[in-house]
């Protein structure tokens, strides 16, 4: 057998690696899937210390569902085969936000028309806009995966005929929208607590990004699997190398390669050469056009859209492994948002300051009883740092040091405004700071969420423009940094659309070679 | 589709043009962006580059006969294979250092045994003891000469001090050549590294054993800080304690929060545990550097075991007494191992067919389930087909 020959080569086995990968081998393509580190998933991994198994970055799957009413992600994992190859636990509740300032908490339930009551609830008077709100994100769901489908390619009438709400609102910031439909303030506040997820505040963030994730996290509900993430990477990694595919582990890719200006291959930093005519990459197009690829390949388009890019939020999260369990120290929620204000603009300038210390805990026992021994909890602590608040601060000798004032900060500011006490009980700590995500994912600066996906850069414009930036044929893009924005299910689904491009690539390679020869055949 | 036209205040039917737009207007913003080369250094990347980074070259540059069997090495960065500098690191951690012998390549997890403080005069020190028929052990302290040089991965481990979850006061319990990263702690808390105080209970068979007595006794007399005992266990001298720690010699030491750090053999280790057990603390304040759980009942039977690599197959003896890393490392398959425990997960490998003896209590749950094992804690049972991760 030719080990060093592929149809497609794949970089990085992230779950959008892992996705596209699996549906190439599907499609019996000869496959090498490339890996830096020693174990498939990325960022969805997990990790021991002492007696528990952390799951390094899922908060829940979104676009899941379940078998009577399914999402995006439910239909790509039923498409490969691996539906009954893991198990899924559903989160209880939406989320539960704090606001440190306000001396306020909120609680709000999966369901649309539950939502929309548990809002009348605290803010009577908001069920009119907030029905509104719901019909429009439906809508603002629907026209995207339409737009997905067709690869950008769409007909503005058509849109227009069937999809009139998303068409008016689709430019417009979140703030904007939900102001025209007199949405009260404060259901305003609750509302967008969930900007989080997405890594931009109401003001700059874009109203569809929001309300199709928003639309799709309460319509659909949420889960995780029973172990870890690491379960879904490990459950697509096995079912890869089982139809075929290859995948090795530490292997960095240090150059892609060329022959007479096409696709030829990739070169690992350790020397061995690995051939083939296509390529798909999950690696930030920031070190793609940056580094890897050779200067005079890369076109001047490319250059100027990464240069136009603002990195996304940069990752922080503590993990706890905790000797006493989660009733005894009265942790009753699966997620607890904490912020010091609902106004997500100011939330977003706290997190862009070093002595920023909200943060979204979640306690996986409260879903996952025996995900831990008996009497003992897990937590995870996660914070967003914006702009160049943790890069230009941290030093090498300051370090360690730096890291655990932080987690110190965030565990003092979640214990001060739950009342429930956790410090005492810490058995086992790992602190995940922007240097740590830096150096396992590879990605600039600690970036946990790809690109910001604000302004013209937010998930519209890229899906309309993904054919025209894609600038060099044969190599297709994937993962956090690429049009779908960041997230598990985003990921998932950015691999699928990689692998589909890079099919019709093929098909289209394979076509161009049967007319050369058919026409030198006449010769 | 659309069930409703909702009444948006401000936006109307106009704006659906903007759609239009939104292509021609990105298309104008990458148009008016720089063409300057992409940013592609960043503090954050070079920083992790710095304190984690894939391999280092040192060059032994001094070496101290500490006893009988046992030498410090201290390295220095080998500027000549590229190392310009050595990782910073936190005070209990270990590297692996990779060392050919006689055709092997060979893994071995030591411990720095200085003070953070010295990686910033880019100075590791790391103290070996002889062990019978310890290839790797041996072969440093018979054979290795200043100015030879080693590749050691960045410096990793668990066996740290953490102040958000350890006590204020380290109750240390070192056994033997065990000492060497309760030293590293002490200097940390010398230099003010640590913010913690510490009581040392070191115990070795004779005074001729102690490792590091000069040192301990300066920084002991030198800072409230720290507090050292010495117990012999198999000689009687005036001027220090003989037999085993005791739980009355613990009491002594402790105040009023402690957490012990254990870290000497095995045997150490469960005589401890029966100890501990008498104070009824929390797990959470008993830490124990790396150790290797005993596996009973090992037999000595010949077996085959078939490694797979991406691009080759290799078939050699293996032996039911044996781990199957250390039957590669013998064999120059260069398998990737750092603590040689079972502990880190770095070694993880498929057991493709076969069956092997293992404590599987470090692997994650999937993976146990797929047949995942750690080759540096597996011995054979059958005849193995094992494949790599590369």
């Amino acid at each position: 057998m030719d080990n060093n020959n592929y149809d497609v080569i794949v970089i990085g086995a992230g779950n959008a690696g892992l996705i596209a990968a699996l549906e190439l081998v599907k499609s019996d393509k000869k496959v090498l899937l490339l890996e830096k580190n020693n174990t498939p998933g990325g960022f969805a991994t997990s990790f021991k210390r002492g007696r528990f198994e952390f799951d390094v970055s899922l908060h829940h799957l979104c676009e899941y569902g379940t078998e009577e009413h399914f999402g995006e992600l439910y239909k790509l994992f039923e498409k490969l085969g691996i539906i009954d190859k893991f198990h899924l636990i559903s989160l209880p509740v939406a989320y539960h936000v704090y606001s440190v300032e306000g001396k306020t908490e909120y609680k709000m339930p999966f369901g649309v028309s539950e939502f929309i009551e548990q809002m009348e609830e605290y803010v009577p008077g908001s069920r009119t806009s907030m029905k509104k709100f719901f019909i429009i994100a439906k809508e603002v769901r629907e026209a995207f995966l339409y737009i997905e489908k067709n690869k950008g390619e769409v007909k503005e009438e058509y849109l227009k005929e069937e999809f009139i709400n998303f068409m008016k609102v689709a430019t417009f910031s979140l703030d904007k929208v939900l102001d025209s439909i007199k949405m009260p303030k404060k259901a305003q506040e609750i509302l967008t607590s969930y900007w989080f997820y997405l890594g931009s505040p109401a003001s700059t963030l874009s109203f569809i990004d929001f309300a199709s994730s928003l639309y799709a996290y309460i319509s659909f509900g949420a889960q995780v699997p029973s172990k870890r993430s690491y379960e879904i990477s490990l459950v697509l990694a096995e079912e890869i190398e089982k139809l075929g595919g290859t995948i090795k582990y530490f292997s960095t890719v240090e150059e892609i390669l060329f022959k007479d200006k096409k696709i030829a291959g990739v070169k690992l930093v350790d020397g061995p050469i690995y051939t083939a005519p296509h390529i798909i990459s999950s690696v930030s197009p920031t070190f793609l056009y940056g580094k890897l690829l050779p200067e005079p390949v890369v076109p001047k388009e490319a250059i100027k859209l990464t240069n136009s890019r603002v990195l996304g939020a940069r990752g922080f999260s503590i993990y706890l492994g905790l000797n006493q369990s989660a009733e005894d120290l009265g942790l009753t929620e699966y997620s607890y948002m904490i912020y010091h204000s609902l106004d997500s603009d100011k939330e977003f300038q706290n997190m862009s300051s070093i002595k920023n210390d909200s943060s979204v805990a979640v306690v996986l026992n409260n879903i996952l009883p025996n995900c831990s021994p008996k009497g003992t909890t897990m937590m995870r602590f996660t914070s967003l740092f914006f702009g160049d608040a943790f890069s230009k601060n941290v030093t090498e000798k300051s370090y360690f040091e730096m890291k655990e004032k932080i987690a110190e900060n965030i565990l003092t500011c979640f214990e001060e405004t739950t009342g429930i006490s956790i410090t005492p009980y810490i058995e086992e700590i790992e602190i995940s700071s922007p240097v740590t995500f830096a150096r396992y994912s590879g990605h600039p600066d600690g970036v946990i969420f790809g690109y910001k996906g604000t302004g013209l850069d937010n998930k519209l414009p890229r899906l309309l423009r993904m054919e025209e930036e894609n600038y060099i044929p044969n190599l297709r893009t994937c993962g956090g940094f690429d049009v779908l924005l960041s997230g598990f299910s985003s990921t998932y689904l950015s691999g699928d659309l990689a692998a589909k491009f890079t099919l019709k690539d093929i098909k289209e390679m394979e076509e161009v070679e049967e007319e050369e020869l058919h026409d030198r055949n006449r010769d | 589709m659309t069930e409703i036209e909702i009444d948006l205040q401000g936006i109307d039917a106009k704006d659906m043009n903007k759609f239009a737009l939104l292509n021609k207007e990105r298309e104008k913003i990458i148009h008016d962006s720089s063409l300057d080369a992409i940013h592609t250094e960043f503090n954050t990347n070079v920083i992790a580059q710095k304190l984690h980074p894939k391999e280092q070259w040192v060059k032994v540059s001094e070496i101290i006969l500490e006893t009988e069997d046992t030498k410090s090495f201290v390295l220095v960065p080998d500027t000549e294979s590229g190392t310009k500098e050595l990782a910073y690191f936190k005070a209990g951690q270990y590297i692996s250092v990779e060392v050919k012998i006689d055709g092997g390549v060979y893994h071995r997890p030591y411990t720095l045994s200085c003070s953070p403080k010295q990686a910033f005069d880019n100075k590791y020190k790391i103290t070996i003891k002889k062990v019978p028929n310890g290839i790797v052990s041996n072969y440093f302290f018979d054979l290795v000469q200043v100015g030879d040089t080693f590749s050691i991965s960045a410096p990793v481990g668990e066996f740290t001090y953490e102040r958000l979850r350890d006590a204020n006061h380290i109750l240390a319990i070192a056994g033997g050549s065990g000492i060497t990263p309760i030293m590293s702690i002490t200097e940390a808390i010398y230099d003010d590294i640590i913010d913690a105080t510490i009581s040392i209970l070191y115990g070795t068979k004779t005074v001729q054993d102690i490792l590091f007595k000069k040192r301990l006794d300066e920084l002991a007399s030198k800072s409230k800080k720290i507090k050292i005992e010495y117990i012999l266990s198999e000689e009687k001298n005036e001027s220090f304690m003989h037999g085993l720690i005791t739980k009355d010699l613990m009491d002594t030491y402790l105040e009023e929060e402690n957490s012990f750090f254990l870290c000497g053999p095995v045997p150490m280790y469960s005589y401890m545990n029966e100890i501990l057990k008498e104070y009824n603390i929390a797990k959470k304040y008993i830490r124990h550097d790396l150790f290797r759980s005993d596996i009973n009942n090992l037999r000595q039977e010949r077996y085959s075991l078939t490694v797979l690599t991406h691009e080759k197959s290799i078939e050699i003896p293996c032996y039911g007494d044996e781990t199957l890393l250390s039957t590669m490392e013998k064999n120059g398959i260069l398998a990737p191992s750092k603590c040689y425990v079972g502990e880190c997960g770095f070694c993880k490998s498929k057991l493709i067919s076969g069956k092997v003896k293992t404590f599987d209590g470090d692997m994650r749950l999937k993976d146990k389930n797929y047949n995942y094992i750690h080759p540096c804690t597996a011995y054979p049972e059958s005849d193995i087909v094992l494949k790599l991760p590369k």
